[in-house]
């Protein structure tokens, strides 16, 4: 499985890639939605993106839409990880074509379940 | 009228308590009030974010340079002697700030936006910024044998 983590934060990138690396992913990492959205342009092909919302450039929530706009793109898994935890902004997230949101600060538990709950990882197995 | 209302001690403790436990400390609360007396901090190092409620808002934390860049190290899961780039503690103790301001403004009733985190060693003049709360914190300061390392955190009408 192959994840794109999106986040004007490296410190941030680091530590959600670590977490997807130790859950078996292999990881890509991008600055902000318009370098994401360059990697998918060229071919590149992920079976997950976690995205932060609040990015210079392009934030995520463009870069939510722009995904969900083409059609060779639905397969790919959009969770937001994210401080906007507001219910509103969850919504706005969900609508705009989100899968999934993890509210920082989270835990990798808190990461693995939202996998499992969208069938990328095992359901049951030990998190 | 404070622009945050509901945004009291408790509220920032709790936070900065979520944040350490889950991204710091990883899941040990290492994170205790600050015991009595002043709060001494050498070399500071300010993160803060600012938040557009009415009128605006400032969300921002204060450390030592050396506590700032441990704080790095155990962010990134460094090891304890790994030296620390600037552009990493940085980038480190602002996304600590982003992730407190984001969690102070999902505490608020109304939405409001939240800028990107600024890092300085020199804390942010803003002529008539008002303090309105600082929460003073110890970082591993319970451990025996261990100095208190503070970490402040306040908040301000600007």
């Amino acid at each position: 499985m192959r994840a794109l983590v999106i986040d004007d934060s490296r410190t941030m990138r680091h530590i959600v890639a670590d977490i997807l690396e130790e859950l078996g992913f292999s990881t890509t990492q991008a600055g902000n939605g318009r370098e994401a959205l360059d990697l998918l342009e060229a071919g590149e092909t992920y079976d997950l993106a976690c995205i932060d919302w609040n990015m210079p450039v392009m934030d995520g929530f463009e870069f939510v839409a722009a995904v969900h706009a083409r059609p060779e793109w639905r397969d790919l898994t959009l969770i937001m990880v994210t401080t906007e935890g507001e219910l509103g902004q969850i919504v706005r997230a969900l609508t705009a074509g989100a899968h999934e949101y993890v509210i920082k600060p989270f835990t990798s538990d808190a990461i693995a379940s939202k996998l499992q709950l969208l069938g990328l990882l095992p359901a049951g197995e030990p998190i | 009228m404070s622009p945050l209302p509901g945004v009291g001690v408790d509220e920032v403790t709790m936070i900065a308590s979520e944040i350490f436990t889950a991204l710091v400390d990883h899941r040990t609360a290492l994170l205790t009030p600050w015991p009595d007396g002043p709060v001494a901090v050498t070399d500071p190092v300010h993160a803060w974010v600012d938040l557009s409620t009415e009128p605006s808002s400032r969300v921002q934390l204060m450390t030592g340079a050396e506590t700032a860049a441990d704080l790095t190290r155990a962010f990134l899961r460094m090891d304890a002697t790994e030296p620390v780039q600037e552009a990493d503690l940085v980038d480190a103790f602002g996304e600590m700030a982003n992730v407190f301001g984001g969690n102070i403004k999902a505490l608020l009733a109304r939405h409001v936006e939240i800028t990107l985190p600024q890092v300085s060693r020199q804390p942010p003049s803003d002529a008539g910024a008002v303090q309105l709360l600082e929460v003073p914190l110890a970082w591993r300061g319970h451990q025996p044998g261990l100095p208190h390392r503070p970490l402040v955190i306040s908040l301000w009408r600007i």
